[in-house]
């Protein structure tokens, strides 16, 4: 059984009172412990589709399935845990939130399912220091750099060991050296943890790189 | 399925059919008029405005035709039926035409979408829009809160005669109780209907507090008004309007106490929301607080003690202060800065950019306003109420010193068997003291001055049990000298300074008696006791002579009923503290009073209870020893009822004028917590996103406004309480002689302090519901949008 199943999604949003269709009857299979780009123009919906996979939007029509268990027919705190234990979100910009530490901020996952305080920074600094972040586990999100930001935002989403990892053009503000980086780790997190991924990019070259490839033309996902 | 289905107004339909439904309300009101019927219809006419009349009425109808139907009888020509018909018919003719201007509108022309066909969105597909439960529990919540609170006052409350049912706590002790239970019960209902619909269901819950929890207050405030209500109902709900007219205006009292279970169950679905809103009961709080701890950073100490300067000294000089550290720590710092800048400018740069980022941020601002806001409101509140709660102190004290607890009297006739009956009301726990007494009201004359006051016969042996004349007795004069009467010195030459010349000779034979006299300076006349107020008016000490003219024991004179005029000797005055008892009281001896008045026996007995605030229960068991009629027992809450419910009442409507200030403040709070939801909205997706539950936001951004609410309500407390040990201790001066007390008087009142606080939460609490849900309902895909 795939762990991720897409059918039948319809998905649309307004622009000015007219209805823009993002997705059409998109149906989807992805597997345990794939890492699958997703590439397309801009404005084509690729954000929305990671955004419904994350189950941060619901669609119009259609059902998601993880484990063959359909996700929006839950109830929002199941839903809300759902994402909590499941997910891991890595957006474009860093998104930490800017009154908490780089552990906390790390750790917050772990505090949200209400864990116990201690052993969930334990696990941050673990996780920030494989990063490469182990002396700024005190610093506010404002004293870091960009790169550095986005590990942390890594790093937090990967804190509760989710199934799947969602990235939504994790390398789009950044410097390509600093990017690769980024890419570099997000193999190896793959790799190593056997983590589900889907990155959407512009990147081509990196688009490239990973073994399945999906593209959103027209309301459709395809494998390229 | 039709996606749409859009409503079409035609306006000129509406507005001619308003005009015509009006015009027939205007005839029905003119038949109405003509049957002189208002005061009979306003009733069921109001309970229409609810909804309810209608029902009422039918039901109404029905009873009576199968009343009528029995006993044929036509029924008698109305005045004014022609228009009543003619209204009638007009107001029906309005209002179709109303309904023939809504229309549905046609049809979307727009073909089906691509998605035509495909399995709906799993949760759209389940939605529901109203819950019959929550509905029941809602209005059935509220209903059942009123009956509680009716039921459990009736049954725990002593009573005010019938003592075979109660349970005989002080009825004051006796509401507590019961409002709050019913509270509970409000609150609870709230929370299971919430839970249930996992919304808050507002439609559910207007109709359930309209339809179902409206009509109690209403029929409450009705029974006033209409005489058959309060015969059917009165007798029954007794214990229950005492307590309303413990505040003056029982109506007030019900709308007070309705809004309470209102608030209660406002405050129980809200919770309910919260706990169960996203799905399951999730009570626990630790992550919200740790993350609403960080947003708004209430709990700093520089911000509660500069708020806490601001409540204690005022504005200004805390104002002046802060500007003084601030400039003298900005100079230091800059000072330091560019010493460090001539070693390493980059050091100076960075430790430039940490000052400037300590500078605060305009939530800071607002929040420590919030702060200030709620904690003006509740220090005004308990220092206000702390004073009025010292004059009503004050004057209670003094009534009761100058009046009894209780009064046991007969209803026709004087109480010659009153031995018998102090025998009788001694069984009775919790008295204390008794005294036979009888008062009325007379003139007293010296000279020249003239005063109307109260005389009262008291038995000096006895009355020291029942009022503090004993103590309140001024040095000079005692009680003694009433059953003593010829040891009062009589002044002669003492007051004399050569003012007055002795009236020796005028007095030495009495015309009217016919015999001759002693001289009047020297007689042994029966003594009186004066207030100190009452002597000033009629400038006499003791010794001096005074007559007393009592319209009542008249004798019957050559020319009709000559009032009783009696000379006495002034044989003491006593100080009670307050003006109208020193000016308008005087006692003479029991004995004395009986034969002035021509009763006799004394017209009352005078009670001491141990506890003065079970004065109630006592004269009820008092009045239950004594077999009841014609015997009657009040107690001195009924007999002062004018004056203790208008300082209640006084007290109440500073409260809620008060309040207003914990209102504006929740305003400031609404306001704050606002803007913190605009400033967080990335953070309330990005906590989305990493799995916080709506439910969970909701918590967040509520324990926020919360916060700033505790804080405020403590610092106020604190404050608050401050002021009012320094009014005590240090004092704040009053002209005696306005308000007959030095200083201004200071009570605390724990419950009362307590309250002012938990208001102030509660209040804060329902302001930030809003905020918050507003936080909640961001969608997390708004605030991820790439920049």
């Amino acid at each position: 059984m795939s762990l991720l199943s897409i059918r039948n999604v319809f998905k649309s949003y307004f622009l000015h009172g007219k209805r823009i269709d993002v997705l059409r009857d998109v149906t989807l299979e992805i597997n345990r412990g794939e890492l699958v780009s997703l590439v397309g123009a801009s404005g084509a919906g690729k954000s929305t589709f990671l955004h419904v996979l994350g189950t941060l939007d619901p669609p119009a029509a259609g059902e998601l399935l993880f484990e063959g268990r359909s996700v929006f027919a839950m109830n929002d705190a199941e839903i809300a845990e759902f994402r909590n234990r499941t997910i891991g979100f890595v957006f474009q910009s860093h998104y930490l939130l800017p009154e908490f530490s780089a552990l906390e901020n790390v750790a917050m996952p772990a505090l949200i399912q209400r864990r116990d305080r201690g052993e969930s920074y334990a696990y941050a600094r673990e996780l920030l220091e494989r990063v490469g972040l182990g002396a700024r586990v005190e610093h506010r999100p404002g004293e870091l750099s960009g790169g550095e930001a986005q590990r942390v935002a890594l790093a937090r989403a990967l804190v509760l060991k989710p199934a799947v990892l969602l990235a939504d053009e994790p390398t789009g503000n950044l410097d390509p050296a600093t990017g690769e980086g980024i890419h570099q780790l997000l193999r190896e997190v793959n790799r190593d943890l056997g983590i589900t991924a889907v990155v959407v990019t512009h990147n081509e070259t990196l688009a490239r790189s990973m073994p399945r490839r999906l593209r959103l033309v027209g309301g459709q996902v395809t494998d390229a | 399925m039709n996606a749409e289905r859009q409503t079409v107004y035609r306006w000129s339909f509406i507005w001619s059919g308003a005009l015509v439904a009006l015009v027939g309300a205007v005839l029905l009101g003119v038949a109405i008029s003509q049957a002189d019927a208002w005061a009979r219809v306003s009733g069921m006419l109001g309970l229409s405005g609810l909804g309810w009349g209608g029902i009422l009425q039918t039901l109404n109808a029905l009873g009576l035709t199968a009343m009528r139907s029995s006993a044929v009888e036509s029924v008698a020509a109305l005045p004014g039926q022609r228009f009543l018909f003619a209204g009638a018919v007009v107001w029906l003719v309005g209002w179709v035409l109303i309904a023939g201007g809504i229309r549905r509108a046609p049809p979307s022309s727009e073909g089906p979408s691509p998605a035509a066909g495909a399995q709906l969105y799993p949760r759209l597909a389940n939605y529901r829009d109203f819950y019959w439960s929550t509905l029941g529990a809602y209005g059935g919540g509220i209903l059942l809160s009123e009956l509680v609170l009716i039921l459990l006052q009736t049954f725990l409350s002593n009573g005010g005669g019938a003592s075979a049912e109660g349970k005989g706590l002080p009825p004051v002790g006796a509401f507590a109780i019961s409002l709050i239970a019913a509270s509970l019960v409000a609150f609870v209902a709230g929370f299971i209907g919430a839970s249930r619909a996992r919304r808050l269901a507002m439609p559910e819950a207007t109709i359930g507090v309209i339809y179902l929890g409206l009509p109690v207050p209403v029929l409450l405030s009705l029974m006033e008004r209409l005489p058959d209500l309060q015969v059917s109902l009165g007798y029954r709900l007794r214990e229950v309007t005492y307590v309303a007219e413990l505040l003056g205006r029982p109506v007030v009292g019900y709308w007070l106490v309705f809004s309470l279970l209102v608030l209660m169950l406002v405050l129980g679905i809200n919770t309910g929301f919260i706990a169960a809103g996203s799905g399951r009961v999730d009570l626990k709080l630790g992550f919200e607080l740790f993350v609403a701890r960080r947003h708004v950073g209430v709990f700093r100490p520089s911000l509660l003690l500069g708020t806490l300067a601001v409540l204690l000294f005022g504005i200004i000089p805390p104002l002046i202060v802060y500007g003084i550290i601030r400039a003298v720590e900005a100079a230091v710092e800059r000072t330091r800065i560019r010493a460090l800048g001539l070693e390493d400018p980059l050091a100076a740069a960075s430790a430039l950019n940490r000052l400037k980022l300590r500078e605060q941020s305009p939530t800071m601002m607002m929040t420590a306003l919030s702060v200030g806001g709620v904690g003006v409101g509740v220090m005004s509140l308990i220092i206000v109420l702390s004073v009025m709660s010292g004059f009503e102190q004050d004057l209670q004290q003094k009534i009761l010193g100058a009046h009894s607890h209780v009064v046991v009297t007969k209803y026709a006739g004087h109480l010659r068997e009153y031995p018998r009956l102090m025998e009788q009301i001694a069984k009775v726990p919790g008295v204390v003291g008794q005294s036979p007494s009888i008062d009325n009201p007379v003139m007293v004359l010296a000279d020249d001055e003239v005063q109307g006051i109260v005389l009262k016969g008291i038995d000096p042996e006895t009355v020291g049990t029942v009022l503090d004349l004993p103590q309140n007795m001024l040095p000079g004069g005692s009680l003694e000298n009433l059953t003593h009467p010829e040891k009062i010195v009589p002044r002669r030459s003492l007051g004399g300074f050569g003012l007055r010349e002795p009236e020796q000779t005028e007095e030495e034979f009495d015309p009217i008696i016919g015999r001759p006299t002693k001289s009047a300076e020297e007689q042994a006349l029966p003594g009186i006791i004066l207030g100190r107020e009452l002597a000033a008016i009629l400038r006499v000490v003791v010794g001096d002579r005074v007559n007393v003219i009592s319209p009542q024991g008249a004798e019957l004179g050559p020319a009709g009923l000559i009032p009783k005029s009696r000379a006495f000797r002034v044989a003491g005055i006593f100080y009670s503290g307050m003006y109208e008892y020193d000016a308008k009281f005087a006692y003479i001896l029991l004995s004395e009073a009986q034969s002035l008045f021509g009763t006799e026996g004394p017209s009352g007995i005078e009670l001491k209870v141990a506890d003065v605030d079970d004065a109630r229960r006592i004269a009820s068991q008092v009045r239950k020893e004594l077999g009841g009629y014609p015997y009657n027992a009040r107690d001195w809450g009924e007999i002062h009822r004018n004056i203790f419910s208008a300082l209640r009442l006084e007290k109440l409507v500073m409260g809620i004028i008060l309040s207003i200030i914990i209102v504006v403040a929740a305003g400031l709070i609404v306001a704050t917590v606002i803007m913190l939801v605009l400033e967080k909205r990335k953070e309330i997706s990005v906590l989305k996103a990493l799995g916080v539950s709506d439910g969970g936001i909701v918590k967040i951004f509520l324990s926020e406004g919360l916060q700033i609410g505790l804080a405020g309500g403590l610092l106020g407390l604190f404050s608050g309480l401050a002021w009012c040990f320094f009014i005590e201790k240090v004092g704040i001066k009053l002209d005696p002689s306005v308000y007959y007390i030095p200083a201004l008087p200071v009570k605390i009142e724990p419950v009362q302090t307590a309250l002012a606080v938990i208001i102030a939460v509660l209040v804060t609490y329902l302001a930030s519901i809003y905020p918050a849900l507003k936080a909640s309902s961001v969608e997390p895909v708004e605030g991820l949008k790439a920049e």
